[in-house]
């Protein structure tokens, strides 16, 4: 028998041989235990005149996150925890756009976004994660979004259009119900964004027709307003039924409101609706007196419904924000679409993100963060089903009205 | 009747024109104050007018104005209080930072400070916009009066028709802002202050071999300047809502205004002022209303074509 010869190289090469051995084994364990953070994108704007939606935004993702990894990540993924990765998208459409060129040169992990607010910011946001390829979740309204043949879009909430197309009737029936007679005039004032755009387009050429009613006033400004004097001034020339009020800017819901009432014609006396989360900002109430905005309905894509008692809870009790936004539900919403995206996916990639989301089909899950039908995107990247919420300020606070299953209170008709 | 609703809508246009433009003016003398006497071109005036209508706000709610004069005189109070906080801001920058590039220091400095000045303000102007994001947040504000939502009805002058209401708020605002432009002239026509600021105007050197102190001139000049433009961003705060980014929404108003008076020339920019808010209220009787700033503009340039210095300036540059 050969005797065991160890000399000084063969113990130092067993020696590094087995230490690299168990470090490669504890590191594997380390790995086990703690697999790589997921990097998800949210691209808002936190500075210039959006910056407070862009923070309410942010706040849905955070809690989103916070609740995703405390319930143990993403399983198929051996409990991976997601990492939010917040970008600037700025206040305007080219800041939007280098934004979301930074986002996706300085970030290549991401395997998801939502953003970016503003539909115009939207539309330029995802002309840049479309060319590389990262999918990106929004709640802006305009048809535009998803109607450019765009493979990487995934529209959360009803287009504009829809919107304009679900509520009208509710609106017009409950009007007809509470006054006795149907209302025969209307005037639309609107901003120029896209989202307001969008959403007048199919009222101007064919709703108010089909209702029978008539627009007697038809005026488009650029937000932010100056002065309301002149939109005002029109609608007490013309006296119509209705205002259907599209403003983007709180500032510019503000003066309107105030302004009618300084003409005799606010409070209900010509009953305005309006379209979009300005009207229902908890902002409004900072600048003005909110006995001016009682009975203010708005027509929204989503906003904290039945159901989300806790939620709506939880985010006032840890950011003070006193109700549930669309801007905060829909963000947190999106955070857990992204989160059943990668658990069908298997795998920390944007390409099988993408792919997952174009194929989930669900019922409950991350669906019941959002009014009416389901989780489903058809082959433009458009919700399929996607439903809107109608919310009236009552007592100062603004309450999801309609529809009737997941309202918080009971609509009424403000007329004086 | 459509001759009756027009006749309304002229005279509502013509109320709401000269309302905004009281408070633009007020704000574009601040700056042609600045620009006449110093001839410095303050990027952030926007941005000072911003800080003007926090410490309004904040005069009015913590320091208890509102407690004591209430909310009807309580904003107004308060925004004429901001323009001596920001009066010491003003002289503070001026000190600390202006006087480095303007002045009489500027002989050494490439195309006399100019450049240095222009990217100086701008650097304040992004200095304030910013920290004043991280240290008073998003949040809109507004000094919140019951006027702003209530007017004076003037007429009917045509049996029941024809009325024009004039907002409190606006109005009182308007008032005010008159009368800050008065205490001003006044000030610098008849005021040992203003005699100074003049003669360091018309020339430094002179005032300084007349024993002078020009660069203290120029400081109360500046501070002077930013105390104006903050009262009437008090005075505007009353009606709208502001967060840190307001001053870019209005420091194009006052560049606009101050050159359609006439570069340096203090009543042409009240004047400038005026006509902008005019010409954007009056311009929605026959134009789109999102057309309102382009109106704006293209006014803006016809006046700079046909009448390159203004409405009040000098052809011949001073000697």
């Amino acid at each position: 028998m050969e005797a065991l010869k160890i000399n000084r190289r063969d113990l130092l090469k067993s020696t590094a041989a087995t230490a690299a051995l168990a470090y490669g084994m504890a590191g594997a364990s380390a790995f086990a235990q703690t697999p790589a953070e997921v990097e998800v994108g949210l691209i808002v704007p936190l500075s210039g005149i959006y910056a407070r939606p862009g923070q309410v935004m942010r706040m849905g993702a955070e809690m989103a996150i916070e609740d995703i990894n405390a319930a143990g990540g993403i399983g198929s993924l051996g409990g991976a925890k997601l990492k939010l990765v917040i970008v600037d998208a700025g206040d305007s459409t080219e800041k939007s756009k280098n934004a979301a060129q930074r986002m996706v040169a300085e970030h290549t992990n991401l395997v998801a976004a939502s953003g970016a607010y503003l539909s115009s910011f939207t539309l330029a946001v995802t002309e840049v994660t479309e060319r590389a390829g990262l999918p990106v979740l929004t709640l802006s309204y305009s048809d535009l979004i998803t109607s450019r043949g765009f493979k990487y879009v995934f529209q959360t909430s009803a287009t504009a259009a829809s919107q304009a197309e679900q509520s009208l009737p509710v609106v017009i029936d409950l009007a007809t119900r509470a006054t006795g007679s149907k209302p025969k005039s209307v005037a639309i004032v609107t901003d120029n964004t896209a989202a307001s755009v969008a959403s007048v387009k199919p009222m101007r050429e064919r709703l108010l027709k089909e209702l029978g009613i008539e627009l007697v006033v038809d005026e488009t400004f650029t937000p932010p307003l100056a002065d309301a004097t002149p939109l005002v001034q029109r609608i007490r020339s013309a006296r119509p039924d209705l205002v259907f009020f599209l403003p983007t800017v709180i500032s510019d819901a503000k003066l309107m409101l105030e302004k009618l009432n300084e003409f005799g014609l606010g409070q209900g006396r010509i009953p305005l609706i309006s379209f979009g989360i300005a009207i229902a900002e908890p902002d409004l109430l900072k600048t003005m007196n909110p006995a001016l905005v009682e009975g203010v309905m708005t027509c929204v894509g989503n906003w904290g419904f039945k159901g989300h008692e806790a939620l709506i809870k939880r985010i006032k009790d840890k950011y003070n924000e006193p109700w549930m936004t669309q801007n905060a539900i829909s963000t947190y919403g999106d955070m857990w679409i992204i989160k059943e995206a990668l658990e069908s996916a298997k795998k920390a990639d944007k390409e099988a993100v993408a792919q997952a989301l174009r194929t989930v089909d669900m019922d409950g899950g991350p669906a019941r963060y959002f009014p009416g039908g389901k989780l489903k995107f058809d082959e433009n990247g458009r919700r399929v089903g996607a439903g809107l919420t109608i919310v009236q300020w009552r007592n100062g606070i603004p309450s999801t009205v309609a529809p009737a299953n997941i309202a918080m209170a009971e609509p009424y008709w403000p007329k004086k | 009747m459509t001759g009756i609703i027009w006749t309304e809508n002229i005279l509502q246009a013509l109320a709401a024109g000269l309302l905004v433009g009281t408070i633009y003016g007020l704000m574009c003398v601040g700056l042609a104050l600045i620009f006449g006497v110093m001839r410095v071109i303050n990027f952030a005036q926007g941005d000072f007018m911003m800080l003007g209508m926090y410490a309004a706000f904040y005069i009015f709610g913590a320091l208890g104005v509102s407690a004591v004069f209430g909310t009807s005189a309580g904003p107004y109070v308060a925004a004429i209080l901001a323009g001596p906080v920001l009066f010491c801001i003003g002289y503070l920058t001026h000190k600390v930072l202006i006087s480095h590039v303007s002045g009489t220091r500027t002989a050494h400095l490439e195309g006399e400070g100019h450049y240095a000045q222009l990217i100086l303000t701008l650097g304040i102007a992004l200095i304030l916009t910013n920290g004043a994001m991280l240290f008073f947040g998003s949040f809109l504000y507004s000094l919140q009066t019951p006027l702003s939502t209530s007017a004076w009805e003037l007429g009917p002058f045509w049996g029941d028709y024809v009325s024009v209401f004039v907002n409190k708020a606006r109005g009182i605002s308007a008032a005010i802002s008159l009368g800050v432009i008065a205490v001003l002239a006044w000030m610098i026509g008849n005021s040992r202050i203003g005699r100074a600021l003049r003669a360091s105007a018309d020339n430094p050197t002179a005032a300084i071999y007349m024993g002078v102190n020009v660069d203290k001139s120029h400081r109360i000049a500046f501070a002077l300047g930013v105390a104006i433009t903050a009262v009437a961003g008090g005075l505007l705060a009353t009606n709208y809502p502001f967060h840190p980014y307001v001053g870019l929404e209005y420091v194009i108003v006052m560049y606009a205004g101050v050159v359609l008076g006439g570069m340096g020339s203090i009543i042409g920019a009240f004047w400038g002022g005026m006509t902008i808010g005019l010409v954007q209220q009056m311009s929605t009787l026959i134009l789109p209303t999102q057309l309102q700033n382009t109106a704006i503009f293209v006014f803006f340039l016809l006046i700079v074509f046909f009448r390159p210095q203004g409405f009040f300036g000098r052809v011949v540059e001073r000697t």
